[in-house]
């Protein structure tokens, strides 16, 4: 019997060992390497940082950070498809693009993804308000609301009618303002190009107010918003709204009167003597507004790299040099530094041009562009011609093609259509394979000329647009077709 | 407290018997086989608890009382009941017997006899197994147990199989059963972090397993509770027996081949049809293809010559496949005394793949030992170490691989034959990413895949250590206490070098990256089990028990891109760019605490219960927590008087009837942390960043599964013909989906998981074995296994809002909505070819038909009387379902003389497979085509499936979105194994040898399908739930050859 009691004991000692092993907290598995939602705010760093991730989330390769600028560019004329590669938006390049394309749905995902985030920091800021310092607070949230206009803009131009055929009358995006973490809310209507319109204005009008003058380096400069960032993207948005009086009031605000062409407020913008510097080490000349950093261990991620695409990466594009692709326009000379300098006859992997604008290798670092001043500037032309202000506009149209190509004198600017064309065409050149084409041409409402649909694509084409992704219209049964 | 209390009603009850008139009995126990000693064999007298077993030289010694029976019961043999009468020695031959009735089951935390069990399992003798050319038993189970369904997910060395116990558990969380290896549950997922598949479950080296048993309702399986929802595999390893040292040595080796490879077009057939498909292009746009990538003849594709002025014409396959050759060898030591016995074993498997480069090694060793250390205590050990080596070239055949550009499964059919793998000088053929053009004036599109198979490294390797030390103490008669501690330690070392010449790691210059997994999992389980019989007519068994267990898995890793010289083949080496890569922390415990109770009435009558409740730290706080059980009953109708009586009970030698019910859960949430809202860290150029990067379901809870099962055995003239037949009804509630967010939401993932769906999986299940042919020298053993599976999903977050799963993340190819089953092919239905144009039919939603012209601007999309219309694209419809609806197996042995002759053949239908590699091999662009589109339409009136051939076409073949052209039924038929051996009869003792065997085997020798893809048998998405039925570019299957020899000395 003492045998017995014995084990009774050491039973009971294994039995408690296994209890006691399992104290309350052996059940608590909390993730290690992602924070909580609750402690987001709680030093000043984490709230910089989580500014800096709306900035992050907006540079995605899948968005701004390469395939944004890329399907823009391939829509046109001026890229001839080398690869056939379906995953490298040969789809779209030939027009047969669909609302179940997994990298079109992409834009839509990324770029609500980021609208999400942007919603969630402005509640947060509220929420949290000694989380920062006044100042800081406002400057945040001020970049948030940059952020979230530079996206619901890039979407609606993707996804919707452009405004300037219906005055926005057209269906546009759902309107998310709130944060969402939860499975409600999946229903919701798209507002009206117009409405959307408004809410990207209404941002950047706040954002005008809140964000900070400048910041202490350069690189702040360009790669975080300031002031002018939110003022040189009104101009974008207004002249795509054809609203070309706001467009002058907003670039005046940091354009010169005059020749030579600069911004005298806050940060110093100027175009750069050398085209070719912009698109250098370290990207943060005054010409840069604002460009998505790269790093290398920061890069775009695998085929989304603008050098990838366009330049010796892997040459899924090259340059069109057949009549219809601004290559052989008279306007772009053979002279000029964004030919001599920004593209070159032949490359290892093809034997046609090929633009270097980005001619950084694996991991392709080169810092994507998404504001420069010239753009600016040339919208500010635009609007001027558009107003009626031939010389203003031919003027800063000089400032701009001359600095590439000094000796070249316009001809023919003497009807306000002739210069618009001559400053759409300046555009082409100037912006070549930074993501303009196609929202330049859908923003005046004009025909598309697909190089790969080998045939021009009218806005009463339904492949004028991209359709709402599949995903979208399989999970948010409001949003409509 | 309330465990010692319950002890003491034990004790207590444990008092009751009392001693009648007692003698003494000995004897010897043998195999009527051999006439050796059989050891271990258990001896009790009937309807008392008294016991012994059989020493190293199969003596025995028992006091029994007056007038009582002796039964003798060994694993493997069949049971006899001896009256002892006045005898004092009793010498018994037990006979083998591998009829299932008389086996015991492997249940939860225990064994049970299988007259006297009332749930539902199968089990699964692994002998047959270890003979197979597979990497993990999982792949031997095809055909074993009714109810079991496996598919070997394509022919890539130890690719995980597909394993789904009576049907589909789950849609978010893991089907695939809780696998327990010798008390342990493991982890099943593929481990590899690269393109390699290393199954976790090839660490186990199948000689050494000694039984599966698969538990398959809930009664038997609820004691696992919340892991049992998708059933559980309990895998047993052999054990030493008492008595001299035993040694058998058995060894296979074989070769295997590619079977079922597309036939594609030559060189010439490939330049033909091609250049035809350009000059249709350029009819309808000009700049389909630049005149810069054609000739004055609107030509693309050139010959290209050899030397010897011959037309190069590639073989890709040659380039890819081989015969491959396998070997397999394993060594046991068994023996003991009748304190302690011991198993050793070490194992060596070297096998190749058909898929050059694809290799797999195991290297394993085991020690299992059992040792009776005092009359009241035992200890158990097991230690397992193993050592397993995948190695695989990026082959498209590993899950979500499908698209992968240097994938070689579709590399094989698609690179353009007229261009060579080498040049003249031996030097491969290439042209940046792409294998060079010569005289093409098109670029190709895929690598050269002779430098992606010799020059890319990847590997994954396991180094894994599983231990086992377990005690039992017998604290009274009938009372046992048993304890357990397992241990799991297993790393995984991950290995990928991208050789900079061609492949994926051409862009960057060469990529490396390594990364390398610490899984540390244990177990520890505690159970108090007791047995009693009162009156011999009422007999009890008890269980209670706590099961903890806690897995952490450690990841780190880095990638190492831009190689500063093209010298290093090496993470090693020295690159430009160095990267974070592959790491993470996870952590998930378990703690459960379980009781069970049975109690039969003489045999006759049984009822058993069991309760258990499990925590998962998986779960939300308030939620983690679950309530889990069920209760079984049997009748044996062949025990009762009146069926004895009856003239049926001669013909029927054993009747019973059984039911079960029960709950329990599905623990293997897919995501550690699924109730935490959470940000991640990034970048930002160089600035750190936090994100939004989960949201997370504070309501988080247990997704449980109600089971129902109904069943009876029989058995026919003395056990010759057993028939087992089972209903299931499996209904699974509170299902964890990844539950589908608008995107405008900006949701990360797009997806909440939340308990939010139901279904139900039912069916048959019959298994009926059978000795038709028992004449001693010739004999015909044969079982049949057949079930039924209904899978339908009847609710989810609503009616309307359906599961889409992509393959590979790309291709939209499946749905899972109420009303169906899971996983239907989702895609556009079409209507043929048209004969006037030679244009693809797409039929919409709504009936409509509308043609496609390819390149046709504005008029691509018409309706057939021209009219401009929209594309159908979005316009898809419930194509078919995936899931089989019946399958099974049907094995038979011969025996005559020395020989023996198995064949295994397997069944399965009911489903439709999305033959996706169809649409590859129908596409248009650069890639090369199956023989079908020589029939491609050409004219007026041509009635043919293949539509007018337009360059660049991507659409018609349904490349661009999935038609229902491509899919096929899976219905199969197939000669699995087919072994022939041969016994030597010779007495080779002089030798020292005891038995000697020889054996050829071949495996996958036909199949009967209307498929058309590689293999009916297919899973291109591995082990998912949502995207089943899918082929999109895998490798095909083997077919192998092996011979062997087994020897015991």
């Amino acid at each position: 019997m003492k045998l017995f009691t014995n084990k009774i004991g050491y039973l009971t000692i294994a039995f408690a060992m296994t209890v006691s092993s399992c104290s309350k907290d052996f059940l608590n598995a909390v993730p290690e390497l992602d924070l909580s939602d609750a402690t987001v705010f709680s030093t000043p760093a984490r709230v910089l940082s989580q500014v800096n991730g709306l900035y992050g989330s907006a540079k995605s390769g899948s968005l701004f950070g390469g395939r944004y600028l890329i399907y823009n560019d391939i829509r046109g004329e001026e890229f001839v498809n080398r690869t056939t590669n379906s995953v490298t938006g040969y789809s779209t390049y030939q027009g047969n693009q669909d609302p179940s394309d997994t990298y079109l749905a992409g834009f839509w995902i990324q770029g609500y993804l980021t609208i999400n985030r942007a919603n969630l920091f402005l509640e947060g800021l509220t929420a949290n308000p000694n989380a920062v310092s006044s100042t800081l607070a406002a400057n945040y949230r001020g970049e948030a609301k940059f952020i979230r206009a530079l996206t619901y803009f890039s979407l609606v131009q993707f996804f919707a009618k452009p405004y300037i055929l219906d005055k926005g009358a057209s269906p546009g995006l759902p309107l998310r303002l709130k944060g969402e973490t939860s499975s409600s809310n999946n229903n919701l209507a798209r507002s009206t190009v117009a409405q959307v319109y408004d809410q990207i204005l209404k941002d950047l009008n706040e954002a005008e107010t809140e964000l900070p003058d400048s910041y202490s380096t350069a690189l702040l400069n360009t790669t975080r918003a300031h002031k002018n960032t939110a003022i040189a993207l009104k101009t974008r948005v207004l002249l795509a709204k054809g609203d070309y009086a706001g467009v002058i009031t907003e670039a005046n605000k940091i354009v010169s009167a005059a020749a030579p062409f600069r911004s005298t407020t806050r940060v110093a913008h100027a175009l750069q003597a050398d085209v070719s510097a912009v698109f250098k080490a370290p990207y943060t000349t005054t010409e840069s507004i604002f460009s998505f950093p790269m790093d290398a261990t920061n890069a775009p991620g695998t085929q989304n790299q603008l050098g990838y695409y366009f330049n010796a990466g892997n040459v899924e594009y090259y340059l069109n040099t057949g009549s219809t692709g601004i290559y052989s326009h008279p306007q772009f000379a053979a002279t000029d530094d964004r030919k001599t300098k920004l593209t070159v006859a032949t490359t290892a992997i093809a034997r046609f041009p090929s633009s270097t604008k980005f001619s950084g290798v694996s991991p392709y670092i080169d810092f994507v562009p998404n504001i420069r001043y010239a753009e600016v500037l040339l919208n500010l032309a635009e609007a001027e011609a558009e107003a009626g202000n031939l010389n203003r506009a031919i003027s800063i149209l000089n400032a701009v093609h001359k600095r590439s190509d000094a000796t070249y004198e316009f001809t023919g600017l003497d009807t306000k259509a002739n210069v618009v064309r001559a400053i759409l065409t300046e555009r082409r050149i100037e912006f070549l394979a930074e993501g303009f084409r196609a929202n330049d041409v859908l923003r005046r409402g004009e025909p598309l000329n697909s190089f790969g649909a080998g045939t021009l694509i009218q806005p009463s084409d339904p492949r004028y647009i991209y359709g709402i992704p599949l995903v979208e219209t399989q999970t948010n049964p409001g949003i409509g077709n | 407290m309330k465990k010692l209390l319950l002890l003491g009603v034990l004790m207590v009850a444990s008092c009751a018997p009392l001693i009648a008139q007692m003698k003494q009995v000995t004897g010897k126990v043998t195999s009527s086989d051999d006439g050796s000693a059989l050891p271990g064999v258990s001896v009790s007298a009937k309807g008392s608890a008294r016991g012994t077993t059989t020493s190293a030289d199969g003596s025995y010694s028992i006091q029994v009382a007056d007038g009582a029976s002796l039964v003798f019961s060994f694993v493997g043999y069949t049971s006899q009941t001896l009256p002892v009468g006045n005898r004092s020695v009793i010498n018994v031959q037990l006979a083998s017997d591998n009829k299932q009735l008389s086996e015991v089951v492997v249940v939860g935390y225990g064994t049970k006899k299988r007259t006297e069990f009332t749930g539902s399992a199968s089990t699964i003798k692994a002998a047959t197994i270890a003979e197979r050319p597979v990497q993990s038993f999982s792949q031997g189970l095809t055909g074993q147990a009714a109810g079991v369904n496996i598919t070997q997910p394509n022919g890539l060395l130890n690719n995980p199989p597909v394993i789904r116990v009576r049907g589909l558990s789950s849609l978010s969380l893991s089907s695939f059963p809780l696998v327990v290896i010798d008390g342990i549950p493991i982890s099943t997922d593929n481990v590899s972090a690269n393109s390699t598949t290393n199954n976790p479950l090839a660490d186990i080296n199948p000689s050494d397993i000694e039984s599966i048993d698969v538990l398959k309702d809930a009664a038997s399986a609820a004691i696992y509770g919340s892991r049992a929802g998708a059933g559980v595999l309990l895998i047993t390893t052999k054990r030493g027996k008492s008595g001299k040292a035993k040694v058998s040595i058995d060894s296979w080796a074989g070769v295997s081949q590619a079977v079922r490879l597309p036939d594609v077009l030559n060189a010439q057939q490939y330049m033909d049809h091609k250049n035809m498909a350009i000059a249709n292009a350029l009819l309808l746009n000009p700049n389909a293809v630049t005149s810069t990538q054609r000739n004055s003849e609107n030509k693309s594709f050139l010959p290209n010559y050899n030397p010897d002025g011959s037309l190069i014409d590639t073989d890709w396959y040659k380039e890819v496949y081989q015969t491959a050759v396998s070997q397999n060898h394993n060594m046991t030591i068994t023996g003991g005394n009748d304190k302690t016995s011991y198993y050793f074993s070490g194992g060596y498997s070297d096998q190749d793949g058909f898929l050059r480069n694809n290799t797999f090694q195991r290297r394993s060793g085991r020690f299992n030992l059992d040792h009776q250390a005092t009359k009241w205590l035992k200890l158990t050990t097991n230690i397992n170490y193993s050592n397993t080596f995948n190695r695989a070239p990026m082959s498209g055949s590993n899950a979500g691989g499908a698209f992968n550009t240097s994938g070689l499964g579709r590399i094989a059919v698609a690179q353009v034959p007229n261009l060579p793998a080498y040049l003249p000088d031996g030097s491969y053929n290439l042209e940046n990413n792409t294998v060079g053009r010569m005289n093409n004036l098109l670029p190709a599109q895929f690598p050269n895949p002779a430098v992606v198979r010799d020059l890319d490294k990847i590997t994954s390797e396991n180094t894994r250590l599983i231990a086992n030390l377990g005690a039992e103490i017998r604290i009274l008669e009938g009372l046992t206490a048993k304890t357990s501690y397992s241990w799991d330690r297993r790393n995984t070392e991950n290995i990928r070098f991208f050789n900079p010449f061609n492949g994926d790691g051409w862009s960057t210059s060469g990529d490396a990256y390594n990364n390398t997994a610490r899984s540390d999992n244990w177990n520890w389980i505690n159970t108090l089990q007791y047995n009693l019989t009162l009156a011999e007519k009422h007999n009890f068994s008890a269980i209670v028990g706590s099961d903890v267990q806690k897995t952490r898995v450690l990841n780190w890793g880095a990638q190492r891109q831009t190689l500063a010289d093209f010298f290093f083949t090496d993470f090693q080496g020295n690159f430009g760019t160095n990267l974070a890569a592959g790491n993470g922390i996870y952590q998930v415990s378990y703690e459960a605490y379980f009781a069970n109770l049975s109690y039969n009435f003489k045999g006759k009558y049984f009822v058993s219960g069991n309760i258990r409740r499990d925590g998962n730290s998986a779960l939300s706080t308030e939620n983690r927590w679950g309530d889990f059980g069920g209760v079984s009953l049997g009748w044996t109708v062949s025990e009762e008087e009146f069926f004895k009586n009856m003239d049926l009970g001669n013909t029927i030698s054993s009747f019973r009837l059984k039911a079960s019910y029960g709950k329990v859960g599905n623990g293997n949430v897919p995501n550690a942390y699924g109730s935490y809202s959470t940000f991640g860290s990034g970048l930002y150029g160089a600035v750190p960043t936090l994100s939004f990067n989960q949201a997370g379901n504070k309501d988080l809870k247990w997704e449980t599964s109600a089971q129902t099962n109904v069943g009876l055995d029989l058995s026919f003239l003395n056990d010759r013909i057993t028939l087992e037949a089972n209903y299931y009804y499996k209904d699974i509630n509170n299902l964890i989906l990844n539950v589908p967010q608008a995107p405008s939401k900006g949701i990360p993932g797009n997806s909440i998981l939340a308990n939010v769906g139901a279904m139900y999986n039912k069916g048959f299940e019959i298994a009926l074995t059978a000795t038709p042919i028992n004449t001693g020298k010739f004999s015909w053993n044969t079982n049949l296994n057949f079930a039924t599976n209904e899978n339908m999903v009847t609710s989810l977050v609503d009616a309307n809002t359906p599961i889409l799963t992509n393959t590979s993340g790309l291709e939209a190819t499946s749905i899972t909505k109420v009303g169906y089953s899971a996983a239907q092919i989702y895609g556009v239905k079409t209507g043929g070819v048209n004969p006037a144009n030679g244009r693809r039919i797409f039929i919409k939603r709504d009936g409509t038909k509308v043609q496609y012209l390819h390149l046709g601007g504005a008029n691509a999309w018409t309706t057939l009387d021209g009219k401009p219309t929209t594309s159908p694209s979005s316009e898809q419809q419930i194509l078919g379902n995936t899931l089989p609806t019946f399958y099974g197996g049907f094995n038979n042995t011969f025996k005559y003389a020395g020989f023996d002759l198995g064949l295994n053949f397997t069944f399965s239908g009911g489903n439709y497979i999305y033959n996706g590699s169809q649409a590859g091999l129908r596409d248009q662009r650069v890639w090369n085509n199956s023989v079908e589109v020589l029939t491609s339409w050409k004219k007026e009136g041509d009635i043919t499936e293949i539509p007018r051939a337009v360059y660049g076409d991507n659409v018609s073949n349904g490349s661009s979105f999935l038609i229902d052209a491509n899919i096929q039924k899976g219905d199969f038929l197939r000669l699995q194994t087919a072994t022939l051996g041969y016994k030597i009869p010779a007495d080779l003792s002089r030798l020292g040898i005891s038995s000697l065997r020889v054996y050829a085997q071949g495996t996958n020798l036909f199949l009967l399908t209307p498929y058309k893809g590689v293999d009916p048998e297919i899973s291109s998405n591995g082990d998912s739930n949502l995207a089943s039925g899918i082929e999109r570019n895998s490798i095909p299957q083997a077919r192998a050859f092996t011979f062997g020899i087994n020897i015991g000395l």
